[in-house]
């Protein structure tokens, strides 16, 4: 059962509300009705409650912001029973009615947002959308307004395993509140914000809560594409503008990795020409030696890239990463 | 929300990806960007103008004008193709992002300010689409429809220009007394004139001035029109109108397009425009809509854009292939078809005396004149526009290859007694001028690479010793100089055939003769 004040924002547009719903269907031919309808009452009706408990006045804008993207994010089976990543709609459901106040300055802007997020975090091997929510959730009572509450979700995504968006997450993160800094970098006690964001640039490995000793095994990613990974075949490393690159078959990736996680993005053909495959180094070897490397077969490359050590093994289709010390 | 919203929805950014140009960098903002809309309001300057301006060409072809035709082609591979019918047609699948000439054209005339003529038979969107290129300058669609000029057999200068204060007229001592009511388009940043073939002659020739030297003038009263766009119309650009259109007007049409037909497989969104009462003019998202400065950047980035002397030395050999006339003077200066259109004399009498060459081989002779320096100039206008719509900072070979159909489709005349158009697989071209002048674009790129111009130009090589200054160059180098172009036109002289590019050569290795025989004179004196 719908609330009240949805119903009567229903009630008032209808005629407008059914016109969007037959636009949306051409737009997406899959659009079903019944699982719109569960869209609407799983997800905006709990946010327009909470809405109308707190900022009645934005009452109307949140529904129809939230029908609009609803028809958006059903259409494509990103929300709704036949959804392919449940944690969408789980992430909006439980963060919308929470922000409820914040997301009522710009309803549209929230929901489209962190439907993006969400949709970002699901779709990529090894990230943790459910680390990424219960950030947010932390956020809310001390955001204030929603572009802070959407910078603490830009460091938050890194912190849940967007290893890519290291770089820009940092700068991101330099510019919050210390508070919410230290709460969406996971560091919630502990040093101050200077010396923790100077450790975090300083090593990618390093992790306020983490393993600091080196050298370990810090994380593995990639997989057989059978089983839902990327590779055809077993991969190999290679070097390309002082970065790695991931080959498998005729398929090549740029791996970006930290202590938060580590992510694969599809080689440029630019990339690919600056390839190259140098020879395990003796020195990495001797690294590998010290470990039990969560991949079996022999060593058949192997790439350090200032703190991280990379290899494949013969018979593994994973990247085993190594966090090693600046001066190892 | 209006339900007008779902058609302002503009293509997410990037439209047109690139491979990152440096090393690859990712932004933490694209956390924001996905599969929903970006409800995001751009600040100004956020987006950079070529990706506004694509996100304008996608939300016109996607959501305003149905135009599924993509005859304007790219490939970064081989394109499948498919050869179909009797008459061997070739279907062709772009491996690339390619456009519609139609929606295309008119949106590089916004972006350089120029003059586009849209020609086609009635109802098939040419009036819209004009009105739609005033609405992404800011004008409100009410203004816009106001403010277009419809010709009609009786419209006159005062119609089109203005009329004198009724109370002046009567009052004043002399003319400069007399006020005058200027019409509002003149002030309007986006001019369109429908149908502009059924404008009388002499009101053309008003027309002509606004045009050509965007002033207006009405009674010895001037006014200045701001740099525009303009958008002309005709069901016939054949002269079929109520009024042969005179030609000093229709030089100053930059580009044509041709309004395709109507694909009867999108009657379905004719339906829906009609069910859901949506006039695509009236929803023009304002993330599209460009400010004066917007549009003023948008010229200085365009003409920033580079030609470099690869594509540009092809377009010099493409252009000298067609004003040669061998016949046309006794004196080598003289030897072009202007001339012979000057004398009046008719051409098939002096394509009849032309026995030396192959005349199948020559480009020159499928056109009856050569081109002028207004069209080469419009050439490197567009073809910048389209690189840089392209999001690319120098023109490739294939954006020349592309616009230039447009540009040279009222510029260049076929002869349609060529024996080009006789041979097999010719006809066609006597009523496809786009495809014939690609084809000639392409003949004149094969031919300049079967002459190896590329490396072995030896007038490209004295020319560039030549630009690099007098000042300095001692005598005995330059009479060096000398004998190598007396040498060079020696060489050519023993028996080689006259071509267009030939000529072209000859002239500028008689004038560099010119300027070093005139330096070393001076040198003597010293």
């Amino acid at each position: 059962m719908l609330c009240e004040p949805l119903r009567e924002v229903l009630r008032s547009g209808r005629s407008e509300f059914n016109a969007q719903f037959a636009h949306a269907r051409r737009l997406y031919p899959e659009l079903d009705g019944d699982a719109f309808a569960r869209f609407v009452e799983r997800t905006l009706d709990p946010w327009v409650r909470a809405t109308h408990a707190v900022r009645p006045d934005r009452v109307a804008d949140v529904a129809m912001a939230g029908y609009e993207v609803g028809l958006e994010l059903v259409g494509q089976r990103i929300a709704g029973p036949s959804a392919r990543h449940a944690v969408v709609e789980h992430g909006l459901v439980h963060v919308l009615p929470r922000a409820a106040a914040i997301a009522a300055e710009d309803p549209a802007l929230a929901i489209a947002a962190l439907s993006n997020a969400l949709h970002e975090l699901a779709i990529t091997a090894g990230a943790r959308p459910g680390e990424w929510i219960a950030a947010l959730d932390r956020a809310v009572p001390s955001a204030g307004d929603l572009q802070t509450l959407l910078a603490v979700g830009q460091v938050a995504a890194w912190r849940a395993g967007l290893a890519h968006y290291r770089k820009s997450a940092l700068r991101v993160a330099a510019g919050l509140p210390e508070a919410l800094a230290l709460s969406a970098l996971g560091a919630a006690a502990g040093p101050g914000f200077a010396e923790l964001h100077a450790a975090l640039e300083r090593d990618p490995w390093f992790s306020p809560d983490g393993d600091a000793s080196v050298p370990r095994v810090a994380g593995v990613c990639g997989g057989f594409r059978g089983f839902g990974g990327p590779f055809v075949e077993p991969p190999r490393l290679a070097r390309a503008d002082g970065e790695l690159l991931v080959k498998s078959g005729d398929d090549a990736w740029l791996l970006s990795a930290d202590a938060f996680g580590a992510t694969l993005h599809r080689a440029t053909p630019e990339e690919l020409a600056l390839a190259s495959e140098p020879k395990p180094e003796r020195d990495a070897l001797g690294l590998i030696e010290q470990l039990t490397l969560p991949a079996a077969g022999a060593v058949t490359s192997a790439i350090r890239n200032g703190t991280t050590l990379a290899v494949t093994s013969a018979w593994s289709h994973a990247v085993v990463l190594i966090a090693v010390g600046a001066d190892a | 929300m209006a339900l007008s919203d779902l058609f302002r929805r503009v293509s997410s950014a990037p439209t047109n990806p690139h491979a990152p140009a440096g090393k690859r960098s990712f932004d933490v903002a694209d956390l924001y960007r996905g599969p929903i809309a970006d409800r995001r309001a751009s600040a100004p300057g956020e987006v950079a103008l070529d990706e506004k301006l694509r996100q304008a060409y996608f939300w016109i072809v996607n959501t305003a004008i149905i135009s599924p035709h993509y005859d304007i082609e790219y490939n970064q591979a081989q394109p499948l193709s498919f050869v179909l019918g009797d008459s061997k047609s070739r279907l062709t699948l772009p491996s690339a992002q390619s456009y519609s000439s139609f929606v295309l054209l008119p949106l590089l005339t916004f972006a350089t300010r120029r003059k586009c003529l849209f020609i086609g038979g009635p109802g098939r969107g040419k009036t819209a689409s004009a009105l739609l290129m005033g609405v992404l300058a800011g004008y409100p669609v009410r203004e816009v429809r106001r403010a277009m000029q419809h010709g009609h057999p009786q419209m006159t200068i005062a119609d089109l220009l203005g009329n004198p204060l009724p109370a002046d007229l009567i009052g004043a001592q002399k003319m400069e007394d007399i006020r005058i009511a200027w019409r509002s388009w003149l002030s309007m940043r986006v001019k369109i004139v429908d149908e502009y073939n059924r404008i009388p002659t002499r009101t053309q020739s008003a027309l002509l001035t606004v045009m050509g030297d965007n002033y207006a003038e009405v009674l010895g009263h001037i006014y200045e029109c701001p740099e525009s766009a303009w958008y002309l119309t005709a069901n016939d650009d054949q002269g079929g109108g109520t009024y042969q259109v005179i030609e000093a007007l229709r030089d100053r049409i930059d580009v044509v397009v041709q309004a395709l037909a109507f694909n009867s497989r999108f009657l379905a969104d004719l339906l829906a425009r009609i069910e859901e009462n949506v006039r695509p003019e009236e929803v023009v998202p304002r993330q599209i809509v460009f400010s004066e400065a917007e549009i003023d950047r948008l010229q200085d980035e365009i003409r920033a854009v580079e030609i470099g002397r690869e594509v540009r030395r092809r377009l010099e050999f493409f252009a000298s292939q067609f004003e040669f006339c061998e016949l046309a003077a006794e004196q080598f200066e003289y030897k072009t078809k202007d001339t012979v259109r000057l004398a009046g004399a008719e051409w098939h009498t002096v394509t009849a005396r032309d026995t030396g060459r192959d005349r199948l081989k020559d480009l020159g002779c499928q056109t009856l004149n050569g081109l002028s320096v207004r069209a080469l100039m419009t050439l490197f206008h567009y073809a910048k526009a389209l690189a840089y719509f392209r999001g690319n900072r120098t023109v490739a070979l294939e954006d020349v290859r592309q616009i230039l159909p447009f540009v040279l489709h009222e510029k260049l005349s076929a002869d349609a007694d060529a024996p080009f158009f006789d041979a097999p697989g010719g006809a066609v071209y006597r009523t496809d001028r786009i495809g014939w002048l690609r084809k000639l674009f392409d003949a004149s790129s094969a031919e300049y690479d079967r002459l190896d111009l590329d490396r072995d130009d030896p007038v490209a090589a004295l020319a560039d010793e030549l630009r690099l200054g007098l000042g300095g160059v001692s005598e005995s180098e330059v009479r060096a100089r000398l004998t190598r172009i007396e040498r060079l036109i020696g060489e050519w002289s023993k028996g080689k055939k006259l071509y267009g590019h030939l000529y072209d050569d000859l002239l500028q290795l008689k004038y560099m003769h010119q300027r070093y025989t005139n330096y070393l004179r001076w040198l003597e004196t010293q």
